[in-house]
């Protein structure tokens, strides 16, 4: 066993336990956490592959961004998760036998039969100097550029739709407006009422 | 030239719509204006044609003009072809409809619905058009189902008469039997032929001559047969041939234009025109020409003996088209379809003519229409009797008048065809001329001339008619005296080309044409003959009973009472129609209802399946939970099914 | 390295134009108050008119494929994309006073329309699985919004958060099945896989694997049972504008997916997916039909018959003929039109405050008003397939195309299931002709929606009278 397969099963094993561990543990906090070990480990099997670009923006964007995020709105949200696991074991025969019938059929057609070593060819391996960055952006603007522009626009749609559905004028917040401030009149402050002394005899 | 096609029949469909939807706004002189302009540009573009198509002899034109949808490698266009026989149609159509329209200004002045009127005529001249001029089966069939619309709904005009929503009831229903036979015989030409063109049908119809079908397991008829005679049913139904004649007398409670119009001159002869454009396939069978023939002749003496003891002016005239619609079937059936054309044109004129002088009658009567409160309104209204002598004198065949030569010419022609039923039909057409004398001039007689026997406040508003109502009159006695002259080159001359196709052995008219020497010497010839001198006794019979001595009729009455009664009920048609048809088919509706409707439909199919459904549905209803995770089990419930379901089929096969 | 061409850009100004257009209105939306908000609506209807004529200017009359093999330019997507300009429009302009009368009129609502439907572009004329599902997810991702826009409805959000799940769920499916094929076929253009997949010889089982996944993801866009649960929640729950457009513009773009995945990709397993459709359509015709008439809820009605609706298509693009296609895109067309006009009708019923969404809501339209009642009538009977209205050709066709290769068995258990769904839209006549109304409110709409409604119902029924032209031009666009 070489260096780099024995690289590659430790990373494969930390990803297999993180990713396991999301999903099962029942704190959300340690939950994220392990999420953000599975990337790390993620990124480094990348690595292996020759992808350092990929890896690294796996590492900057999802670990660096988007996990720091969604931890901020996990601690500060206080979910509850028992409710959450309300029906579990009611329907868990149902749902074991789908899996597993959906599982079998999953190996019978993604086995080695048809995805094995020998049914892909070796990638070619390249010298220190290659940048595959420089090829992914060869791709992304000629091969690619249409879904890449389309992509673009829909991360423009998800702004658009998020700020349209959450951000809205609520009357109880109160803030200083010094435009409206300066041009008041002083009719919009006080109503003067003329009223008769007394009541007019009938 | 195509344009010129095209805007003939568009022009008084324009006029309809706009008279029809902005009626309110145009007003009555806007109605009649925009109606009277449609037809009068169809019948001027008309005339261009006739000039085009037989002055300058032009080619026939056969070409679509929009293609509605292609099914089947079948085409189903609208399409136009004109020949020189649809060009007469154009020109009889277009200018009976422009007088009538004119004479309608008159006739309707006080009815409310006169915008709906002029809507409704102008339709009908469009829909009558598109049906002369189509180029295949389907058109003529729309053509033909819209002119009935449009009799339907003038029949009916005064919806506010029983009597008259009766009438176009039967008409309905009657012109349905018929149109039946029509559709099935439409059917059958594009089961045989697989194509709804005319032309296409005619090059392939002599290579189907000998072909038999079996309708009925067993027995085996004539395919040629089968189609013609299914085609006449509904020219039968259309052209009001017995047994499907009931409804054109009935039909006489709508105003006297449509009368003139749609029941005399132009849409009861589309039968007429349908058989002589279908020449070629009646050609191929002579047991259909021979049903033809012996239907024709049935009708042209026997509903002319009804004329004659009729007492509603209109009535009286409606029987007599009645029996001259059977002398043109007759001239069909002996293979004369020119004859039977010429007839077509000739009693257009001269028909609408009696109709609208009727009308005129009518008008000057305060719309009493019973010819016994008539008499001697000779003095009262002179043009109206000059132009009704003229009607009738053509009507009865007197030489010299349009008449007499179309008629002359289908006894003739009958008295020289050899098929089977033809000594019958020449017997019958030769008694049916003294008939047409007698009721024509007892109506004359009895309206004109003898005692005047209106009441005292009629007779004092007694006075002609304005010009609108006389001016038509005029114009078409005209053509009902000189139409006739014509004679030589459309019925013995190439007038019709190849727009009619006869048969060699049969060709009747090329037999007489071998003795034709001109006008003259047919008017000659036709002083000396045999149908003359029965019209002239029939003639001398009217005067001699009805002015001469006008007891004896009573005393004739008297004598033949069993006869009388027969025809004052005709021939107990109605009442056999009422009894059988219509009693029967209420019996048995009446039983499907029961049993069929109520039980099995009703019971059983309509409520117990919407039982069903209705429980099925509701069952169904909670598998729609609103939850999210059934929802989303249920998607890959299904995914796992289909992947399973082809796994193993795959695997398997 | 091969270089774009500038003339391939030329291909894609529509969608180009579209874009920069709604980022426009994006912009200039910023700068108005509620009061000016209908400068908002007529850009937006200015753009759907200018891609209209940009694409009518280009309309493509072979198919070139640009932009290295991801885009296609061919007849079937000129027309659909035409058809997608004019429902949008429709949809804009019902949609108008509906949201004003609620305090939703926002730029936002046009500005995602806007971008679903440059999806739909993108996704009519894709060539590729990749621009087919970020075309899918364009669409789909404004959708969510637009379903969750009314924020202050419950129902809505329950509406979008079902609508988003799910459509997260089927993505993935379809996802799965597309990595499949690349695995089988190592690539991701269409028109490669498909001749991958035409001579590869025994049909292996990593393709039909795959295809299930890929037919999965199609019949939960088309809303076919089993993968319909969402639509009749997603249709009630929605507010009537955004209901209007899920309801036709996007079952278009359907339409072209299904034709680009199935048609033009996996041409050669015809006779796999012949039979999984066979079975979508009908279960899709029955369930449809059957539970539409225990429905009170004219939109939960009119969900329930888009789903049976979308078993006819799918009959039309089993049959794998050029005629069979060619009748499924005329009724994936003439149902749009249908639908918006339908939704169109609850909009012109109802008021602030009140939504006629109720089949009650339409008893004695007629006397209310006889030319609204004539148009819901005729759309009623079109969806119900009545001559001579244009459903009865889109249905006719389609049934024509599978008794052509000789499935006369489906053909008639269409007709038996239309024949249970004429039911339910006879029974909208019915109570608007027959029954007493229970409001006398007058109908009080703008101009723009009364001319638009009417022309809807006179162009289903004038396609009805002369479906040749459309017949032809549908027939015109599978050579």
């Amino acid at each position: 066993m070489d260096f780099e397969r024995f690289v590659f099963y430790v990373f494969a094993i930390i990803l297999i336990y993180a990713a396991g561990r999301v999903i099962t543990v029942r704190n959300p906090v340690h939950a994220a956490l392990h999420l953000v070990l599975a990337f790390f480990t993620c990124a480094g099997l990348w690595l292996l592959l020759e992808a350092e670009f990929l890896a690294i923006t796996l590492v900057l964007v999802y670990v660096g961004a988007v996990m720091v995020l969604f931890l901020f709105v996990v601690m500060m949200l206080d979910i509850n998760t028992s409710p959450l696991r309300e029906g579990f074991i009611r329907y868990l025969p149902v749902g074991l036998v789908v899996a597993s019938l959906m599982l079998l059929e999953m190996f019978l057609v993604v086995g080695a039969r048809n995805f094995g070593a020998q049914s892909v060819a070796i990638p070619e391996r390249h010298g220190a100097d290659y940048s595959n960055t420089r090829e992914l952006g060869n791709v992304l603007y000629t091969d690619y550029v249409y879904p890449f522009e389309i992509a673009a626009v829909i991360l423009l749609v998800a702004i658009v739709a998020a700020i349209a559905l959450t951000m809205r004028k609520r009357p109880e917040t109160r803030y200083q407006d010094p435009s409206r401030q300066v041009s008041v009149q002083p009719e919009d402050r006080i109503r003067i009422v003329k009223m008769p002394a007394e009541r007019e005899q009938s | 030239m195509e344009k010129i096609y095209l805007a003939i029949p568009l022009a008084p469909l324009f006029g309809a719509l706009v008279a029809g939807l902005f009626g309110r706004q145009i007003g009555r002189a806007g109605a009649h204006w925009v109606t009277i302009l449609g037809v009068g540009i169809s019948f001027v573009l008309s005339l261009v044609v006739f000039k085009h198509m037989v002055i300058d002899g032009a080619e026939p034109f056969n070409g679509s003009v929009y293609t509605w949808l292609v099914s089947d490698g079948v085409r189903f266009e609208i399409g136009f072809l004109v020949d020189r026989l649809t060009t007469l149609m154009l020109l009889v159509v277009s200018f009976v409809s422009l007088m009538v329209h004119i004479y309608t200004i008159g006739y309707m002045h006080e009815d409310p619905g006169y915008q709906r009127f002029f809507s409704y005529i102008a339709l009908f001249t469009f829909s009558m058009l598109m049906l002369v001029m189509s180029n295949n089966f389907l058109q003529l069939f729309f053509g033909w189902e819209a002119v009935g619309l449009v009799s339907y709904l003038l029949i009916g005009f005064w919806y506010k008469r029983p009597s008259a929503i009766y009438a176009n009831l039967k008409a309905f229903l009657v012109n349905r039997v018929g149109d039946f036979g029509f559709l099935l015989g439409i059917a059958a030409i594009y089961m045989a032929f697989n194509s709804m063109d005319y032309m296409t049908v005619f090059a392939a119809a002599p290579s189907h001559a000998g072909e038999t079908i079996e309708v009925i397991p067993g027995v085996e008829w004539q395919l040629m047969s089968v189609i013609c005679i299914l085609l006449f049913i509904g020219a039968m139904g259309k052209s009001a041939q017995v047994p499907l004649h009931v409804w054109l007398p009935d039909s006489m409670e709508g105003p006297t234009p449509i009368s003139a119009l749609i029941h005399a001159a132009t849409m009861v002869t589309a039968g007429i025109f349908m058989v002589a454009r279908m020449s070629p396939l009646f050609e191929l069978s002579v047991t259909a020409l021979s049903v033809v023939l012996v239907i024709g002749a049935i009708t042209a003496l026997f509903m002319g003996f009804l004329g004659v003891v009729q007492n509603d002016i209109k009535r009286v005239v409606a029987y007599s088209t009645l029996s001259q619609l059977g002398y043109m079937t007759v001239a069909l059936g002996a293979s004369a379809y020119a004859a039977g054309i010429f007839h077509l044109m000739t009693h257009a004129f001269f028909k609408a003519l009696l109709f609208l002088a009727a009308g005129s009658v009518i008008i000057a009567m305060h719309h009493d229409q019973d010819i016994r409160n008539m008499g001697g309104l000779k003095k009262y209204m002179p043009i109206t009797y000059w132009t009704s002598l003229i009607g009738s004198l053509a009507l009865i065949g007197f030489p010299g008048f349009a008449g007499f030569f179309s008629k002359d010419a289908i006894i003739e022609a009958t008295h020289a065809s050899q098929i089977p039923g033809s000594t019958f039909a020449y017997i019958a057409v030769l008694s049916s001329v003294f008939v047409t004398a007698l009721y024509s001039f007892r109506m004359f007689f009895l309206v004109f001339h003898g005692k005047e026997r209106m009441d005292e406040h009629t007779r004092e508003h007694l006075h002609e008619t304005p010009p609108v109502v006389t001016v038509p009159l005029i114009m078409l006695a005209i053509p009902s005296v000189l139409a006739g002259y014509v004679i030589g080159p459309v019925l013995f001359g190439d007038y019709f080309g190849g727009a009619i196709h006869v048969d060699h052995a049969r060709d009747v008219l090329a037999h007489l044409g071998e003795h034709f020497t001109g006008a003259g010497g047919f008017i000659l010839h036709g002083i000396t003959g045999l149908p003359f001198i029965l019209a002239m006794a029939g003639l001398a019979t009217a005067w001699y009973i009805y002015i001469k001595n006008p007891d004896i009729a009573t005393t004739v009455r008297r004598r033949f009472k069993g006869i009388y009664q027969v025809l004052v009920n005709k021939y107990y048609a109605d009442d056999f129609n009422e009894a059988v048809f219509a009693g029967g088919a209420r019996g048995v509706g009446q039983l499907l209802w029961k049993i069929g409707d109520v039980l099995i439909i009703d019971g059983l199919i309509v409520n117990g399946s919407a039982r069903v459904v209705g429980w099925v549905a509701s069952v169904v209803r909670h598998v729609q939970s609103g939850y999210l995770y059934h929802y989303a089990f249920s998607m890959i419930i299904g995914l796992l099914l289909l992947l399973s379901w082809f796994m193993v089929y795959q695997n398997g096969s | 390295m091969n270089t774009i061409q500038v003339a391939e850009f030329g291909l894609l100004l529509p969608e180009i134009f579209v874009l920069v257009m709604t980022c426009v209105v994006l912009v200039v939306d910023l700068y108005l108050t509620e009061r000016n908000r209908d400068v908002t609506y007529v850009l937006s209807l200015l753009t759907l008119a200018g891609a209209a004529l940009l694409t009518l200017g280009n309309y493509p009359s072979g198919t070139t494929v640009a932009m290295y093999g991801t885009f296609v330019h061919d007849p079937m997507g000129g027309l659909l994309k035409l058809f997608i300009y004019v429902v949008t429009a429709g949809v804009f302009i019902y949609s108008r006073s509906y949201l004003r009368d609620r305090g939703l009129y926002k730029g936002e609502y046009y500005v995602l329309g806007l971008f679903a439907m440059l999806g739909m572009m993108v996704l009519v004329s894709a060539h590729s699985f990749l621009t087919i599902y970020l075309g899918l997810e364009l669409l789909s991702l404004s959708l969510y919004a637009m379903v969750a826009f009314d924020r202050d409805s419950p129902t809505a959000s329950e509406a979008a958060m079902k609508y988003f799940v799910l459509g997260a769920l089927a993505s993935g499916m379809l996802l799965y099945g597309i990595s499949m094929l690349y695995g089988a076929t190592g690539s991701l253009d269409i028109g490669e896989v498909g001749a991958a997949v035409a001579g590869s010889e025994d049909r292996s089982i990593i393709l039909i694997f795959a295809l299930c996944f890929v037919v999965a993801g199609l019949a939960f866009k088309l809303g076919a049972v089993p993968f319909h649960m969402w639509i009749p929640d997603v249709y009630h729950g929605a507010p009537t504008s955004v209901t209007l457009f899920i309801g036709s513009a996007p079952k278009i773009a359907a339409f072209a997916m299904l034709m680009r995945l199935l048609a033009e990709s996996m041409g050669g397993l015809q006779p796999d997916w012949q039979g999984m459709l066979a079975i979508l359509a009908v279960l899709s015709l029955a369930v449809g039909n059957i539970i539409a008439i225990a429905q009170t809820n004219l939109k939960r009605m009119l969900a329930y018959s888009t789903i049976s609706h979308m078993g006819f298509l799918l009959l039309g693009v089993l049959a794998g003929t050029p005629e069979g296609y060619s009748a499924a895109m005329f009724y994936a067309v003439t149902y749009a039109l249908m639908a918006i006009g339908a939704f169109g009708m609850i909009i012109l019923l109802s008021r602030s405050g009140f939504e006629a969404e109720r089949l009650d809501d339409f008893r004695g339209l007629n006397n209310r008003s006889p030319w609204f009642a004539f148009i819901m009538l005729i759309l009623m009977f079109s969806m119900a397939g009545v001559p001579p209205t244009v459903g009865f050709y889109a249905k006719l066709s389609v049934l024509e195309a599978v008794v052509a290769i000789d499935m006369v068995w489906i053909a008639l258990v269409a007709v038996f299931f239309s024949i249970i769904g004429a039911f339910y839209y006879i029974r909208v006549v019915k109570l608007m002709y027959f029954d007493e109304s229970e409001s006398d409110e007058p109908i009080n709409v703008g101009m723009d929606m009364r001319l638009a409604i009417s022309a809807n119902g006179v162009v289903v029924l004038a396609l009805g009278l002369f479906p040749g032209a459309l017949l032809s031009l549908c027939a015109a666009a599978f050579p």
